[in-house]
């Protein structure tokens, strides 16, 4: 019944193929590169370079014919990611140019909760998600270790952040710091108090010590954790699960504290801050 | 045969636009298919379209916003119609010359102001099929007075539920007309099912007052002080936005209740979650709750006019509860919460009893009835020969005479208000 000289316009530029991708418990990364899309050997992946600077991180990837004639490629725990956001790209010959992915199917299930899961050091995240720009990418954390925030609990004087060590565990004299951001070195201490095992700790902070004193002013703070006395300070952040960017769906509520607008947030990484708005 | 779809923005996200591709590119395995999108906004659509189905803008919004005629009322789109501000002589006029020289063997209309330039303007070797995505009880008594004129023009109605396409047979009179059910599909999906494991519950939709996301966070408010281990996620944006966000401040649920942002395709979003969750006061289909069923998971849903209960059996594959109950709605959220073999067992039930809206069975029922409607429009006769009742007739006319009325009453209004300013 078909007709043979339909009007096909077809104003889909579709040569670029959907990926898709499944993310499986130890962080390994399949993708799937469907039948019947552009002849390819193998996927690039880039490390997104600064704005103006040239890139310099690249994995390339072969694609091995499945049953059904598609191609699979997979990521394996190793190489482990440098930190930041990672573009995909199909290679159709080593000469030729890149085809940027648009995303297929995501399987990333088992990361939702990732964060029931302990990790070794060096911990190594990947979220594959999709760009404001419609394309598929992958987000990666590299750290020597990691404190992972989980609930935090706000009054309208303080907060409270429950968190656990990966790589790392809590000894006698650990504490929190919360070290503004930018010049001055401002920094304030506040007890960790460790938790069920050397790994869970909680602190809590008292927003009046930010508001006031030498150190009153608008500004953000950073929260680190010190394990031990004398260790070296963890970055509090909240990575594992499978939300790449949380900034706009994690909200906290904000209070005012001495004139001043307080909320912690997650910052476009992921890590915990206290940020402080004077008002006026 | 060659089928055009008429839509209003294909561009969009949301139920109409979703169910329309899905049915486009399972009728172009066999046919000839385009979508005319009297609007576009942007570059590409949010959902991916087979290529094998074509997509033709109208009014591309981008370069022709001040088009001269875009600044003036539209005529032929009815003012009654809910997006007639959207609408202007422009898109008249182009619609009016895209159905005038269109090759189809049969155009679909797939909102009421569209099915009414179908029914207008559509040539008379064209069969013309409309799509009611909405309700007929909630049109306004005017928007109904316009369609009771227009749509005896079409050679086919459909609704997508039994409940609207009832009201439509008793409260319109279309001599000719087929009106018929016709539920939205939804493709198999590309991921294995979820396995209820997940402590998340999953909601989408736009955020409006009518999907009542407000009752939904409060009940979840009951879940999370059994469980504080679960977690609620609403996908879709709009104007409740920021109220939600002050609700769950409010109610201190910020660590389990996230406004995750509109997302499309969802299927991605679904399979993380073990239950699936609508509360709406109004649901004229419920796409969203098949979508969920179809990846495995139960749906806890308000009983609301007129999908869920097509779709969701309730205590089998689901929770059908009143509307507007918090409570209710806050119990059956529990009971799946806290009984992980009966949440696995409404998640499996939910999996098979939902591929009657499978695009195969659907489909195959799209194709008979514009089958029928093209052949019956090359004989030059009617879909549906049923005699009219004397009964059906008086009822109709009675519905008829009401909508008048109350449209005069409102136009008499507007008149002695005009006067007293």
């Amino acid at each position: 019944m078909k007709g043979t000289e339909g009007t096909t316009v077809g104003t889909e530029p579709e040569a670029r193929p959907r990926v898709g991708c499944a993310v499986d418990t130890d962080g390994r990364i399949t993708f799937d590169v469907p039948s019947g899309s552009a002849e390819a050997g193998q996927l690039l992946l880039r490390l997104r370079p600064k704005k103006g600077q040239p890139e310099k991180t690249l994995h390339v990837l072969e694609l091995e014919p499945t049953g059904d004639g598609g191609r699979r490629a997979v990521l394996d725990i190793r190489p482990v990611l440098a930190e930041g956001r990672w573009d995909v790209f199909l290679l159709q010959d080593p000469e030729s140019r890149r085809l940027r992915l648009l995303p297929g199917p995501r399987d990333v299930r088992v990361l939702v909760d990732g964060h029931l899961r302990d990790r070794q050091s060096p911990l190594a995240v990947r979220i594959p998600y999709v760009t404001k720009d419609g394309h598929l990418a992958i987000r990666a954390w590299r750290r020597t270790a990691h404190a992972e925030a989980a609930g935090i609990e706000v009054t309208d004087r303080s907060m409270t952040v429950g968190a656990r060590l990966h790589g790392a565990s809590l000894r006698e004299g650990a504490v929190v710091r919360l070290r503004r951001r930018g010049g001055d070195g401002a920094v304030h201490t506040f007890e960790a108090r460790a938790g069920d095992d050397d790994r869970s700790f909680s602190f809590t902070v008292d927003y009046e010590k930010l508001t006031t004193g030498t150190s009153a002013g608008s500004g953000i703070w950073d929260a680190f954790v010190h394990p031990a006395p004398e260790a070296s300070p963890i970055r509090m952040a909240r990575l594992l699960d499978d939300v790449a960017d949380r900034k706009a769906v994690f909200v906290y509520p904000t209070v005012t504290v001495s004139d001043a607008l307080v909320h912690p947030y997650y910052t476009v990484d992921n890590d915990l801050s206290v940020k402080v708005t004077k008002a006026g | 045969m060659k089928i055009s779809f008429l839509l209003h923005n294909a561009y969009g996200i949301g139920g109409t636009i979703t169910t329309t591709f899905n049915l486009a590119q399972a009728l172009a395995e066999r046919h000839d298919v385009e979508i005319v999108s009297v609007l576009r906004h942007r570059e590409h659509p949010n959902f991916t379209l087979d290529p094998r189905v074509s997509l033709r803008p109208l009014v591309d919004l981008r370069q022709e916003k001040e088009h001269p005629l875009h600044l003036r009322p539209a005529k032929v789109f009815p003012r009654s119609e809910y997006r007639h501000g959207q609408y202007s002589e422009l898109t008249d006029q182009r619609i009016g010359e895209c159905l005038a020289t269109i090759d189809a063997d049969v155009v679909i209309g797939t909102r009421p102001g569209l099915n009414v330039h179908l029914a207008l303007q559509a040539p008379r070797h064209v069969a013309r099929v409309g799509q009611e995505h909405l309700t007929l009880d909630n049109h306004s008594p005017r928007l109904r007075g316009a369609l009771r004129g227009a749509y005896r023009r079409l050679d086919a109605l459909t609704t997508v539920t039994e409940a609207d396409a009832a009201a439509y047979r008793r409260k319109m009179r279309l001599p000719g007309v087929r009106v018929e059910a016709l539920p939205n599909s939804v493709p198999d999906p590309g991921l294995p099912a979820a396995d209820g494991a997940a402590k998340v519950v999953v909601a989408a939709g736009r955020l409006v007052p009518v999907k009542r996301y407000d009752l939904l966070i409060e009940s979840f408010a009951m879940v999370v002080a059994e469980h504080p281990d679960w977690q609620l996620r609403i996908y879709g944006k709009g104007e409740e936005h920021d109220r939600l966000r002050g609700l769950i401040t409010e109610l201190g649920l910020y660590n389990n209740v996230f406004l995750m942002g509109a997302v499309a395709p969802m299927e991605a979003e679904w399979v993380k979650g073990s239950i699936g969750a609508a509360a709406s006061n109004f649901e004229p289909f419920g796409m969203t709750i098949v979508e969920a069923m179809r990846c495995g998971l139960p749906v806890v849903s308000t009983d609301c006019p007129h999908g869920p209960a097509e779709i969701i059996e309730d205590g089998v594959d689901g929770r059908l509860v009143p509307v507007g109950d918090r409570d209710a709605m806050g119990a059956a959220l529990l009971e799946l919460v806290r009984d992980d073999e009966l949440r696995r067992r409404m998640g499996r039930a939910a999996l098979k009893n939902a591929r009657r809206f499978a695009p195969g069975p659907v489909v195959e029922q799209a194709e008979r009835l514009l089958a029928e409607a093209v052949s019956a429009r090359r004989a030059g006769r009617p879909v549906a020969q049923e005699r009219a009742r004397v009964h059906r007739v008086l009822v109709s006319k009675g519905f008829a005479a009401r909508d008048t009325a109350i449209t005069a009453a409102g136009n008499a209004l507007r008149v002695v208000r005009r006067g007293q300013r």
